[in-house]
């Protein structure tokens, strides 16, 4: 795969909807050419600028949202014989239809949306979670313990952090590079066989982790975030940064976040 | 509603005003409704809803914009000055979202559709109507376009960069 390959196919790779084969050999070239990994992380950090935007933009769907009842309200009305349907009934059988309606768009599932107060690093990291753990979105992980470690190892992280993580009834299932607020990390992806949790390594620079501290532990301040059915966790060691995320609860993101800083 | 937002979304920047993306948005939860019936189980429910949504905007003919969005002084803030403050326009949101508003509608659509929402090219080429090469090539148009409108010297395309990289590397 040369550049031209890399350019055309990008936007199937952020999709993640190369196949296995071809989403490995995108890797390779990537980790063989620095000025492709320099413009797919440029690429990255503006669709990260450009959702952010978007997304803080104010909408009015709820009066949307009401019109739309008002009508089908309507329209069921009209859909009953008055000869046939007592008054009553009318109301009742449009009060069902507006539920129906309500159910049957909500059956589409529903994502919330993250608010724009909320950091950025937790928001895009609750945002990956969900659409590559959660919603399993095909994504090139790399499975081969050793080759994460390798990964991570390029990346500063040393592997005996990402295998003392595979412990205590977790296992280490996956792992790529991601980015986040516009800064690369390591997604760990770890199992106690139940629960999954994304964790998030970096190594350690000057930029704090911002958010609400709720304890401290090992000397350092864990904070949490809860954005929608994402729970995110942090806690900086003197050497990582990392951030975990679950969609169980707040209290699972932090019990898995106090044994981070524990094992690191 | 579930989905309404995300939908008034996108058909904010595709419409011509905030009214008719309002009036798009309804139309399309209407026809939605009617038409559950039609919708097959285990499908993307979601892309679904969005290619409803853009067969109601073709069908009307198009009425929407090919132009930028009509921004009030009030919400503009300064003007888009890509050439004097390149690196304010990467951090200034009314800078992205006027170079947003300054691309073609079917740019729009696709970075809205991929970048914003999350659907894959596959997705996109179904709630679009067009195979899913268009939308690989519309997207990395779309995506330099806009890097050039948010970057003094970002005019040089991508694959001039990847080549120029590609041919230093080969020939090291």
């Amino acid at each position: 795969m040369n550049c031209n390959d890399l350019g055309r196919l990008a936007p199937l790779y952020i999709t993640g909807e190369l196949d296995e084969w071809q989403a490995a050999e995108f890797d390779e070239h990537l980790r063989s050419c620095p000025a492709c990994l320099r413009e797919l992380e440029l690429q990255s950090r503006l669709d990260a600028r450009l959702r952010e935007v978007v997304l803080a933009e104010e909408s009015n769907a709820a009066r949307v949202d009401s019109r739309v009842r008002q009508l089908i309200a309507a329209e069921s009305e009209r859909q009953i014989p008055p000869q046939h349907a007592p008054r009553s009934r009318r109301w009742a059988s449009a009060a069902i239809a507006i539920a129906a309606a309500a159910i049957v768009l909500a059956a589409v599932g529903y994502r919330t949306l993250v608010g724009t107060s909320v950091a950025r690093v937790y928001a895009d990291a609750a945002w990956d979670h969900g659409v590559e753990v959660v919603d399993r979105q095909p994504r090139p992980w790399l499975t081969d313990p050793a080759q994460i470690a390798e990964l991570a190892e390029k990346q500063g992280i040393s592997p005996s952090a990402v295998t003392a993580l595979a412990s205590g009834g977790y296992r280490l299932e996956r792992g790529k590079l991601c980015f986040l607020d516009h800064r690369i990390f390591l997604h760990l992806v770890y199992s106690d066989g139940v629960r999954e949790f994304s964790v998030y390594l970096r190594p350690r620079d000057a930029k704090a982790l911002p958010a609400s501290v709720r304890e401290i532990s090992n000397g350092e301040p864990l904070c949490t975030s809860d954005l929608g059915n994402e729970h995110v966790a942090s806690v900086e060691t003197p050497q990582l940064t990392a951030l975990v995320v679950t969609n169980q609860s707040s209290d699972a993101a932090l019990n898995f976040a106090r044994f981070v800083s524990a094992v690191l | 509603m579930p989905h309404s937002r995300s939908l008034l979304r996108v058909a904010r920047r595709i419409s011509s005003d905030a009214s008719a993306a309002e009036d798009l948005v309804q139309e399309t939860l209407l026809r939605a409704w009617r038409a559950f019936g039609q919708f097959q189980s285990g499908t993307n429910a979601r892309a679904w809803l969005f290619r409803i949504m853009f067969n109601a905007f073709y069908a009307h003919g198009r009425k929407t914009r090919n132009g930028p969005v009509i921004v009030s002084l009030e919400q503009s803030g300064p003007e888009f000055e890509p050439q004097s403050q390149p690196l304010l326009a990467w951090t200034d949101a009314v800078s992205v979202a006027r170079a947003l508003d300054g691309l073609s509608q079917e740019h729009r659509a696709v970075l809205l559709l991929g970048v914003v929402e999350g659907f894959k090219c596959r997705e996109m080429a179904e709630i679009l109507s067009v195979p899913i090469g268009t939308v690989m090539s519309r997207l990395s148009r779309a995506r330099q376009s806009l890097r050039e409108r948010l970057t003094s010297n970002g005019s040089q395309p991508r694959e001039s960069r990847s080549n120029t990289a590609c041919a230093e590397r080969e020939a090291s």
